[in-house]
């Protein structure tokens, strides 16, 4: 399960839009999971779920001035739903609905509460009991393939999200999650440096590698230097991804674009939605998805979750059908990848989480013909696997590098590569430093990483809102160049740096001479 | 803002909208040779990403106007990236000493010469400039300053020179780029002995991680039935989890009806709507607002003095029908 959100804090400004990503993803995705994680602990269900957690997430989740707008937010959204209590008095069907909801809120403000506002923990809290395996990222999701022409800014990008991860968690990272899959031969020697001993690939990486995998995607392969390379099975994937064959479609789920802040008289909803008076998702939604029309009916919650149960089953029943069909083909038991923008469930997919539950459940209690498995468990214990080089390729758009490599986004490489070579030019000029001049190029260094974000450029890819993800990109590029630029002259005007080492202030220990 | 007015400084180029376009428009006009037909490989990956950022960035337009990045960074260069197994992007710059420079040295002939890209396939050798297996052209007009070259193959490796083609038939290079190596688009041709299959198992293997399960094709030509299956008909089954965005709604017109039930008493009475307790303003006002659906609704609103000792009750009733 990858769960990324890129870093969005802007604490010149007391209401920022874009930061509702990060509090939307933390009320309807992160603790519906952890209260999921917490629940199966309780009834003492063993499982094992794969769970990266991005670098700049990380930073944000632990972020004081992000948690002091998260409760703020929260407290917003636990206001709203007194108001849709009593707006929907007459509305039997709506207003049980109304009663979730207000419930859900109360339970997300309780969770962050409990964790002491820093959701990092909880994770920790299920690694550190076995449950579950975090792994890294690129630091600040930096799309690699369209960074070969400077691999240092590739080795700062891994570098950084290593040393992140350990201090965060204690230990180095055991596996990364490649950002949006994007792989080139040759990443692994950066991993094996880092202490990092598998990554993921989409399925034609591993299917289209050198030479031809024995197993297909069914079992890990190693590279060259011995990391081990992960597939992922799309069969399995597909059915939680697809309109037509998948689970999130069903008519009885409910429908994500029937939101109250879209639907309700614009005087009501007012406080609710920016106060510039842009309406946006509040994630009270009352309808589901009834059918191929525009016609929607009330959500029915038991419905809902029936079919949530039935589908696990479903799931479980198809995952038996192709382990006996490949254990046949094989002769080995097959390994199974399946991996998941973590935002899938419950965000997008409302009854994704409770799909998960039951999943987990039935594979703990129903049979025995599967188990859950981390990839440094399966490793451990088949340790001999085919070597192989796996090739270019990720999981977006056509399978390459095309969704960040087309007209929308690509005069944006220029600028970013010409920034990395200066970035690898400061790195060796200075080897060793102290205060005002080390810092100002740590902070060209996390310029230059934030302005990496593939976010931007997939943004800019789909045409839609892009200006945030140009402005982001700029600014980054600019406040770089700057700093490139005074580093140089030795001018460096403190008061400035100050400034926006206050407002960029992700991954406080960098150190600007990993990028060379 | 400090930050703003201190870049400000610092930048060369002035800010205008009109120049900010400008930069997105070239780029999107950059595209050669032939469309391909859009997959939708990786689509339902991008559309769930995508809701990640569901919300319109509209209001910061207002607050801040991007300073402009720079439009040449001084050096001579020309930077190949690959975009999948057929296609390379390049981008390039040429500095004003050099195209006058080459003004210079060739006179006349500057301004006859065609400009162009000279694309070269390097695979396998140590490209010394003229021992490539095939090159092919690409003219290109002197205000680009990136291009989309379709390699027309997969798996191979290639160079591209910026350069001049004089009238003459002679070729001179500007710059010459890095070499960068196109994936293959199918299954590597090369087997380990100590890990070998049958062609037919690995068919089999092959169908199924793109999700054919075990109706995947195999026997002759499995490989091009699989890339026609899963690249068409199998588009429909991987395509986007969205059954329907309300965006594409034709014309339409939805009608909500709300009641507001407002009133006043003294502050420190107690009021109830409907038996029940309802909260107050501090100068003794109140408001309800209710979602009003068809039918007959009954609204007792009673309030007490704060002693008890007195009481007041109006009921409203409404009816709402639609016709």
């Amino acid at each position: 399960m990858h769960s990324h959100l890129p870093y969005v804090r802007h604490p010149e400004h007391e209401n920022f839009l874009e930061e509702d990503w990060l509090y939307e993803a933390i009320t309807e995705t992160y603790i519906p999971l952890i209260v999921v994680f917490e629940r199966l602990l309780n009834d003492g269900v063993d499982f094992r779920i794969t769970i990266s957690l991005t670098p700049t997430l990380i930073s944000m989740l632990q972020d004081g001035l992000l948690q002091e707008r998260y409760l703020r937010h929260i407290n917003k959204l636990i206001e709203l739903g007194h108001k849709e209590v009593d707006r929907t008095r007459w509305q039997g069907e709506l207003n049980h609905l109304a009663h979730m909801y207000l419930g859900r809120f109360y339970e997300a403000r309780n969770i962050f509460e409990k964790y002491n506002r820093n959701l990092v923990s909880a994770f920790k809290a299920f690694q550190d009991a076995g449950k579950i395996e975090i792994i890294t990222c690129g630091a600040t999701h930096g799309y690699f393939p369209l960074m070969e022409v400077v691999r240092p800014s590739i080795k700062a990008q891994i570098k950084v999200a290593a040393s992140h991860y350990e201090r965060t968690f204690g230990r180095k990272p055991k596996g990364i999650w490649l950002p949006e899959c994007g792989y080139y031969p040759g990443y692994d020697e950066i991993f094996k440096e880092a202490g990092i001993k598998y990554f993921f690939a989409d399925a034609h990486g591993v299917l289209h590698g050198s030479p031809r995998p024995k197993y297909g995607v069914f079992a890990p392969v190693y590279c060259k230097s011995g990391v081990a390379c992960f597939g992922r099975d799309l069969e399995s994937s597909k059915q939680v991804w697809s309109s037509i064959e998948g689970y999130p479609g069903d008519y009885n789920y409910r429908e994500f674009y029937r939101d109250i802040g879209f639907d309700l008289d614009f005087e009501y909803i007012r406080p609710y939605i920016h106060p510039d008076g842009v309406r946006i998702n509040t994630g009270i939604k009352y309808y589901r998805i009834t059918g191929p029309t525009e016609q929607k009916e009330p959500y029915v919650p038991q419905w809902a979750r029936d079919k949530a149960a039935a589908h696990a089953g479903n799931f479980l029943f198809n995952r038996h059908r192709q382990v006996e069909y490949l254990y046949d083909l094989l002769d080995k038991k097959p390994l199974i990848i399946s991996p998941y923008d973590a935002e899938l469930y419950g965000h997008w997919w409302y009854e994704g989480p409770m799909w998960l539950d039951f999943l987990i459940r039935k594979i703990a209690f129903d049979q025995d013909m599967i188990r859950l498995i981390t990839p440094s468990e399966y490793l451990a214990e088949n340790p001999r696997n085919q070597v192989i080089t796996p090739s270019m390729s990720s999981w977006g758009w056509k399978g390459y590098n095309e969704m960040w490599l087309q007209g929308a986004n690509d005069w944006i490489y220029p600028h970013l590569h010409a920034a990395s070579e200066r970035m690898t030019e400061l790195a060796k000029s200075f080897s060793g430093t102290e205060g005002v001049l080390k810092r100002a190029l740590n902070q060209a260094l996390r310029e230059l990483l934030l302005a990496q974000g593939s976010d931007w450029a997939f943004i800019m890819g789909t045409g839609t809102h892009t200006a945030y993800a140009v402005r982001r990109t700029k600014e980054h590029l600019l406040c770089f160049t700057r700093l490139y630029e005074d580093i140089k002259n030795n001018c460096i005007d403190e008061g400035w740096l100050a400034d926006i080492e206050h407002k960029d202030n992700i991954f406080p220990d960098i150190d600007y001479r990993v990028h060379q | 803002m400090a930050k703003v007015r201190k870049v400000a400084k610092k930048t060369k180029k002035s800010v205008t909208k009109k120049s900010r376009s400008l930069v997105v428009r070239k780029a999107a006009g950059k595209r050669a040779g032939r469309q391909i037909n859009k997959e939708a490989f990786g689509i339902q990956e991008t559309v769930i990403e995508q809701a990640k950022f569901s919300h319109p960035g509209i209001a910061y337009v207002r607050r801040m106007m991007p300073q402009e990045l720079p439009h040449q960074y001084g050096k001579d260069k020309i930077v190949l990236q690959v975009r999948d197994p057929w296609w390379i992007h390049a981008y390039w710059e040429v500095n004003a000493a050099t195209i006058e420079r080459l003004k210079n040295d060739l006179g006349e002939d500057f301004y006859k010469a065609k400009r162009i890209l000279r694309a070269y396939d390097v695979s396998q050798i140590i490209f010394n400039g003229k021992n490539a297996h095939r090159f092919f052209d690409i003219a290109i007009n002197e205000y680009a300053s990136s291009w989309y070259i379709d390699t027309a193959g997969s798996g191979r490796s290639w160079c591209v020179d910026l350069g001049l083609l004089l009238p003459n038939g002679k070729f001179i290079m500007i710059v010459r780029s890095n070499v960068v190596h196109t994936p293959i688009e199918g299954p590597s041709w090369i087997t380990d002995e100590e890990w070998m299959i049958p062609e037919d198992m690995f068919a089999r293997l092959y169908g199924m991680g793109f999700g054919f399960g075990r109706s995947s094709p195999v026997g002759k030509g499995w490989q091009q039935k699989i890339k026609k299956d899963f690249f068409s008909s199998g588009i429909a089954s991987m395509a986007s989890p969205v059954k329907k965005m309300a965006k594409e709604r034709q014309f339409w017109l939805v009608v909500n009806t709300e009641l507001i039930v407002y009133g006043a008493t003294e502050p420190d009475a107690q009021v109830t709507v409907q038996n029940k307790v309802i909260r107050l303003r501090p100068d003794g006002t109140f408001t309800l607002r209710f979602a009003l659906p068809d039918g007959k609704q009954v609204i007792p609103v009673e309030a007490r003095s704060y002693d008890r000792v007195e009481r007041r009750k109006i009921t409203p009733i409404v009816n709402k029908e639609t016709k």
